[in-house]
């Protein structure tokens, strides 16, 4: 298990998606996180000074990396974070319903066909 | 192995989950790009909930999730989230940066 700064991590996980474009899987797992032992952490005793520190994991079966973000580095992950998996989660399907009927109308309607996903009961009245 | 077939109830019930056990919750990611498959699953090591989708609509929930479940391991879990766009207003407004965002 490496454990990586920020900045490595994130490159790592940009390389590491790169790397199973054709086959295989990407776990990331996110969870609280103290950065103290058990025997450290009942010292403090006290629940408010417990430092709430995120760690990220990422693994693809066979390299796992790691890091902690802490409240600071939050928003800067998060929006960093963002923007690598809207880089490479292309793979998944755009919403078809409406493609058959709205194919000459092209992108404007698949743009509201997306907003009204959940209202398919209400079809455009294109027949 | 419980999958939740709505994205709100999914999202209701891990946010309150981790509430319940901040300590022992977590929040996990699959993707696969040879079938086109992300599955998101959140468990206390007792309950698990899982949500499976083939959508590209869904990267962008599931990307508001990631911002909600960051900011309740960060900020603890009795961080008000507001549905994260409120959060980040609100965010600005205790900040005094001036990131000129706000409009």
């Amino acid at each position: 298990m490496v454990l990586l700064q920020l900045d490595p991590f994130l490159n790592e996980l940009t390389d590491m998606y790169k790397r199973n474009t054709e086959k295989g899987s990407v776990w990331v797992t996110l969870k609280r996180s103290s950065m103290k032992s058990k025997a450290a952490r009942n010292k403090v005793k006290n629940v408010d000074e417990l430092e709430h520190c995120c760690l990220v994991r990422a693994t693809d079966g066979k390299k796992t990396i790691s890091t902690m973000i802490t409240p600071k580095d939050q928003q800067r992950f998060q929006s960093s974070y963002a923007l690598v998996l809207k880089a490479h989660m292309k793979a998944l399907k755009k919403r078809e319903r409406k493609d058959k009927k709205k194919a000459a109308d092209g992108d404007k309607k698949e743009g509201e066909a997306k907003k009204s996903k959940k209202s398919d009961a209400a079809p455009k009245p294109a027949q | 192995m419980v999958y939740i077939a709505s994205w709100e109830e999914f999202v209701e019930r891990s946010i309150q989950l981790f509430r319940a056990d901040p300590q022992s919750s977590r929040y996990l990611m699959k993707y696969r790009h040879c079938d086109g498959k992300l599955v998101l699953k959140v468990t206390d090591n007792r309950e698990c909930l899982k949500f499976k989708t083939d959508q590209a609509q869904d990267v962008k929930k599931m990307e508001k999730l990631n911002n909600i479940f960051f900011t309740l391991m960060a900020r603890g879990p009795d961080a008000d989230i507001s549905e994260v766009s409120g959060k980040e207003q609100a965010e600005q407004l205790a900040s005094k940066k001036g990131r000129g965002r706000r409009q």
